[in-house]
């Protein structure tokens, strides 16, 4: 299965996640600049971490016009798979993918470290090859990983993870990933192309990407 | 935003009711009539450049701080505005004299006046709108004294923004007729329109009328003169700031807020008892019609997300 990886000025985990597609699961993969207008037959869009645009005025508020949005928009809303990650995930809930937002963290700092997660449910193409109610390790590096909305029944099918034991950011619910109600939009604040292999640390994110290439 | 129900309808504009009983829909005419109904026509074009026109400039009378009944430009005949209660009192400011002063006085047209005159008819069919002064007003308590007072103010002061934007236009105010009105609170707002049929515009340089005249004394070029005033108001900058404070909204921790709190506090302003911190952009504006609902349209479409923040502003400048 294709996957592409949308590049946004100031996207900075792009390439980890390149390596790991193509790397780790051996995948096809390619870039696609944030100004194309077309994603060109790819099966799974990743929207990677970074800060785009500088993450000014809002992280992810700019990066939701660019140009390549207008087609990430129609592949999601014919069911393609999306896939975002820290920053990605911002973009996705400031372009409306995504319910909520994201706010600063409540401890006004940026944080780089492992939390451990639960993965909440595993029927969905994204978390299929994890268990239901799994502890994993993976890194999260964000600013604004605050997770908010007005009433967060409306989405308690949604939450995909959750932090576990301590929430770092203050985010709602301890919700660190959400999908969208088709199943097919997914954005989550830890980064599992930094921990997809032994050698990192932990290996607990490969499986988001092997869940991907075995729902497809 | 709907018509409703016709509510009036006028030589040159219809008003409906809304679904928001707070706002009316005006809509504009081509219709036009002079010399008391005598004298009627259509005038093609004259309702969209008269809506154009009126939006534009109670915009810009908006930016300068004069209240008034404008809320935006919904087509290009239809005008949101406030619900207000009219007085029926017009209000007549003159910088020079014309048609009916120079009639009635016996002056040539076009006599300047040291400084601007305000005169006050009575709205009334059946007796032709006579002229009155404030005494009659008062007797007739068609405004109390406050808000007659506070009527010549906003006339004056109107009067003043509109004779040096129009200047910028190449238009000379001559005079102009306003109709105000209060809303429930007793507030008063300008209302009515401002257009060519309410105000008197000659050219700076040809001294050739750009108005209601030009159909009022079969001068030729009527329609040109709505669309001339039209092309002239639209094309003149309204140069403007737009200061827009941004919040998180008040049941969302503002952990920013809290810090700068305490840190208050720790140097002994103990009385500080809250902190909510923002953001603040200005933006600087040039010529658009429409422009407060532009701006809105701005907050929603990038400065604000509104699942987490709340945003007002206002003009600066």
């Amino acid at each position: 299965m294709n996957f592409g990886i949308i590049v946004f000025p100031g996207s900075n985990c792009e390439r980890d996640c390149f390596y790991v597609i193509k790397d780790v699961i051996e995948q096809p993969v390619r870039f696609i600049w944030h100004k194309e207008r077309d994603l060109n037959r790819v099966d799974c869009v990743v929207l990677p971490g970074g800060f785009s645009y500088g993450d000014y005025l809002r992280s992810g508020a700019i990066a939701r016009f660019s140009p390549i949005m207008e087609a990430v928009r129609n592949f999601a809303e014919k069911g393609g798979l999306v896939l975002g990650i820290c920053n990605g995930f911002q973009i996705l809930t400031e372009a409306g993918l995504l319910p909520g937002a994201l706010g600063r963290n409540k401890g006004l700092r940026f944080i780089c470290r492992y939390v451990s997660l639960r993965v909440e449910r595993t029927d969905t193409p994204f978390t299929r090859d994890y268990r239901e109610g799994e502890i994993v390790r993976m890194p999260i590096a964000h600013n604004e990983g605050n997770y908010y909305i007005d009433d967060v029944s409306t989405i308690k099918d949604q939450i995909i993870l959750r932090y576990y034991g301590e929430n770092p950011n203050g985010s709602i619910d301890n919700i660190a990933g959400i999908i969208n109600k088709e199943g097919n939009v997914f954005g989550l604040m830890p980064h599992p192309e930094r921990c997809s292999e032994k050698i990192l640390g932990s290996e607990d994110g490969r499986r988001i990407f092997t869940s991907i290439v075995r729902s497809l | 935003m709907e018509k409703i129900k016709l509510l009036y309808e006028g030589k040159a504009k219809k008003v409906y009711s809304t679904s928001n009983e707070e706002e009316f829909i005006i809509e504009f005419k081509d219709d036009a009539t002079a010399f008391d109904g005598l004298k009627k026509a259509t005038i093609s074009g004259k309702g969209e450049a008269n809506c154009a026109i009126s939006s534009r400039l109670f915009e810009l009378l908006t930016i300068e701080g004069i209240p008034n009944h404008y809320i935006k430009r919904l087509n290009e005949r239809d005008m949101l505005v406030k619900n207000v209660k009219i007085f029926p009192i017009e209000v007549i400011v003159r910088n020079r004299v014309a048609g009916s002063m120079a009639k009635r006085l016996g002056l040539e047209e076009g006599t300047p006046l040291d400084k601007s005159i305000i005169e006050f008819c009575y709205k009334s069919d059946e007796l032709h709108d006579p002229m009155i002064n404030e005494d009659h007003i008062l007797a007739l308590k068609l405004a109390t004294e406050e808000e007659l007072s506070t009527i010549k103010n906003l006339s004056l002061k109107t009067n003043k923004v509109l004779i040096r934007f129009f200047m910028s236009c190449n238009l000379e105010l001559i005079d102009m007729k306003f109709e105000f009105g209060k809303d429930k609170d007793g507030n008063i707002y300008l209302a009515d329109e401002i257009s060519p049929d309410t105000c008197r515009l000659w050219d700076v340089e040809t001294r050739m009328s750009w108005d209601k005249d030009r159909f009022r004394k079969d001068l030729g070029q009527v329609e040109e003169a709505y669309r001339e005033v039209k092309d002239r108001v639209l094309n003149t900058p309204i140069k403007g700031k737009v200061r827009i404070l941004i919040q998180l909204k008040p049941q969302i921790l503002d952990a920013q807020g809290s810090v700068i709190m305490n840190a208050l506090k720790s140097l002994g302003f103990d009385e500080v008892i809250g902190v909510r911190a923002g953001k603040l952009l200005e933006l600087t504006l040039d010529r658009r019609i429409d422009q407060i609902e532009r701006i809105e349209r701005m907050c929603k479409e990038l400065l604000v997300n509104p699942v987490m923040e709340d945003s007002e502003w206002e003009w600066i400048e």
